[in-house]
């Protein structure tokens, strides 16, 4: 079957990096803007698309063609037009299934369905659904539409066809799908949480301020956004919500510092809320000066 | 024998299909917003009615099966049956060092010019999946590409080399190409008829100047040089596209603007020209712009102009003389002023034009009697080109 119309549940920062990445690539998007937040995904994806057109990525033509593909709803109903549906919405093992188990109702039964989930593995979400060999995951990881691999994972009970399927989808977003075997965290999230988390002890311990942390970690490997920028744009309690969720499966190596409960009993979320390791603005953008950020120690 | 001759773009197909023993046109049309629901088709066979219709077009293979049927239907089409058709030509943009003349499409053609999709991101893959499409739709036929490099394969390597480190011409084959090569392979022909010479004896500079836009100089039939390279950005400036640039500024302006450098070449590519100065990519509004006084407008012409007769100052120099300059493509064929004002910025070359002559539409000589060099006008025609190229494969 020809993949044209791709389903999205879920407009956070992960949904709408793949909307606006499939949709950059010729799919017709339709968005599932439930929950905190999502009724400014259309300004979002909007804002994110001028920013390329003001950095040369793509013409205004471009943009509007981008934007004509992608259609936002509130009603499931619209899932049964899917040809494949790509969950992206929080790791919570109860609403993913809830949601699933309503689509895999609604959504005609040979389509495919992709699980984004940092925490939660395949066989687990899988169980509860009449297709389970139609589940495979694939982590797209934020920035979606800069960052050019996805940690392919999938049970030995997944259809192969599935899996060819998916991994096809994948090449033509213009990313590369690396297979990794089903564990909580995969291999990104947990190398992200651990890199975050030594940086937070770093600041706890008052070792250095929170830009001399970011500045070296950012300069020594060439990185674009050091941990705290990376731990603000994702949001410090859902990286609370995986430290935690990852100390549960694999001890204390996940325990989270200090500074990130902190930060979160004092709704300082990051990007969000325009308050977390930095200060940002309307439009996300950073806006303390170098040298300053969170001294909260 | 009847030839179909196909250019399939990333979201478009047109077609011409020709009957060779006159070399006359029977059909054409093309299809665009190829990939989406409200897909769009317009055929018109010669002497009927122009129809067009509106339906999904999910993929080239589509397209291709649509034109074929609009060209046999008993009401709108041109031929009864697609027995009638005896050969397929596609233009092709890029032959890599491969190609130095069209080709019969074989198994092996066809593994070469995915090779050479990395040199042509954009154009060589829809121009494969047209040649796949109809090996499926019609296995028996025999198909030819037809490069818009080849024409240029004769450039001594003096030109077309860059005077960077050799070893990444070795590796890479890094070197210019040079497009619209059909085009400008028709233009010399056509001027030698126009002048009633062999055309061995001339030397001749082809300005095809259209959305992209290029010279070449045609010394005896052969490309010597011409001003597009590696890829269709370098040369003269054309309507968003920058040409020449002193790559220092690249890293220049990444570095000020903080953007990556696939963003600049977007830049280069599809932000700058005409667009890039006066907020406008079409001439004909360029034009406008100049007629009403406005500054940007008049400045974006001043340099379209400028780089264009540089150029062909420089290639005056690189064959040492020229014997005629012709015009092509949609700016070149339609803008008198800008003809005008090329020649007229020549006149040290002893370049006379007819400013009357200069006014019609059409092939026609421009240049007055007393010019030393000839000046024309000539509609460009890549189809036929590509037909008669294609012909001669198949009887070969």
């Amino acid at each position: 079957m020809e993949i044209r119309k791709i389903a999205i549940l879920g407009s956070g920062r992960l949904g709408r990096g793949i909307a606006e990445i499939a949709a950059t690539k010729g799919y017709n998007v339709t968005l599932f803007t439930q929950g905190a937040g999502s009724q400014n995904a259309p300004h979002r994806i909007e804002q994110s698309l001028n920013r390329k057109v003001a950095k040369w990525a793509m013409t205004e033509t471009q943009k509007r063609v981008i934007l004509n593909r992608i259609n936002y709803t509130a009603d499931l109903k619209e899932l049964t037009n899917a040809d494949l549906v790509i969950e992206a919405t929080i790791d919570h093992l109860y609403t993913k299934q809830e949601l699933l188990r309503t689509a895999d109702r609604l959504c005609r039964p040979e389509v495919i369905f992709i699980l984004t989930s940092a925490t939660l593995p395949v066989y687990e979400i899988a169980r509860s659904l009449t297709r389970s060999n139609l589940l495979v995951g694939a982590r797209f990881i934020p920035p979606v539409v800069d960052v050019g691999v996805v940690e392919l994972s999938y049970s030995p009970d997944t259809d192969k066809n599935a899996v060819e399927v998916v991994k096809k989808f994948i090449a033509r977003l213009g990313k590369q799908a690396v297979r990794v075997h089903e564990a909580a965290g995969l291999v990104n999230p947990r190398a992200l949480v651990t890199l975050i988390n030594e940086a937070a002890y770093l600041l706890d311990e008052g070792s250095a301020s929170a830009d001399a942390i970011e500045t070296i970690i950012k300069g020594s490997w060439g990185m674009e956004q050091g941990p705290f920028e990376m731990a603000d744009r994702m949001g410090i309690d859902i990286i609370l919500d995986w430290m935690e969720q990852l100390q549960k499966r694999y001890g204390d190596r996940y325990k989270p510092a200090p500074i990130i409960y902190r930060l979160v009993r004092q709704g300082k979320l990051g990007v969000k809320t325009k308050q977390g390791f930095f200060s940002y603005n309307e439009d996300g953008q950073r806006i303390d000066q170098p040298g300053q950020g969170q001294e909260d120690n | 024998m009847k030839i179909l001759v196909l250019n399939c773009g990333s979201s478009s197909l047109k077609y011409k299909l020709f009957d060779m023993k006159q070399e006359l046109v029977l059909a054409d049309g093309k299809v665009e917003r190829i990939g989406e629901e409200d897909g769009i088709i317009t055929h018109q066979t010669v002497g009927k009615e122009k129809v067009s219709k509106t339906m999904p077009i999910p993929e080239h293979a589509t397209a291709i099966s649509e034109c074929l049927s609009l060209l046999t239907d008993p009401e709108h089409g041109a031929i009864n049956s697609l027995d009638e058709i005896s050969g397929i030509g596609h233009r092709v943009l890029h032959g890599g060092e491969y190609f130095k003349q069209s080709t019969l499409i074989d198994d092996t053609v066809l593994q070469q010019l995915e090779d050479l999709r990395e040199l042509g991101p954009l154009h060589m893959p829809p121009n494969i999946l047209g040649i796949r499409s109809c090996q499926k739709l019609m296995p028996s036929k025999p198909q030819v590409a037809v490069f818009d490099t080849a024409f240029h394969a004769t450039m001594p390597k003096h030109a077309y080399l860059y005077a960077i480190p050799y070893e990444l011409y070795q590796r890479h084959r890094i070197r210019r190409y040079g497009f619209h090569g059909t085009s400008h392979n028709y233009i010399a022909l056509r001027v030698a008829k126009l002048m009633n010479r062999d055309l061995a004896d001339l030397k001749i500079i082809s300005c095809h100047l259209g959305n992209g836009a290029s010279l070449a100089a045609i010394d005896g039939g052969k490309s010597v040089d011409t001003t597009m390279g590696f890829t269709p950005l370098e040369g003269l400036m054309m309507g968003t596209r920058s040409g020449d640039i002193d790559p220092s500024v690249l890293e220049f302006i990444a570095d000020k603007e903080d953007v990556p450098l696939k963003n600049m070449i977007n830049m280069l590519n599809k932000h700058s020209g005409l667009y890039g100065i006066a907020g406008v990519s079409d001439m004909r509004d360029i034009i406008q712009g100049v007629e009403e006084q406005k500054p940007m407008h008049t400045l974006a012409y001043e340099m379209y102009e400028y780089r264009i007769r540089k150029y062909i100052g420089s290639y005056i120099a690189a064959m040492n003389g020229v014997d005629a300059i012709a015009f092509t493509a949609g700016i070149g064929e339609n803008t008198p002023c800008l003809r005008k004002k090329i020649c007229e910025n020549l006149s040290y070359f002893g370049i006379a034009i007819d400013n009357e002559s200069n006014q019609q539409r059409g092939e026609y000589e421009l240049s007055t009697p007393d010019s030393k060099i000839k000046v024309f006008v000539i509609p460009t025609d890549e189809e036929i080109m590509i037909a008669k190229d294609t012909l001669a494969l198949i009887n070969e």
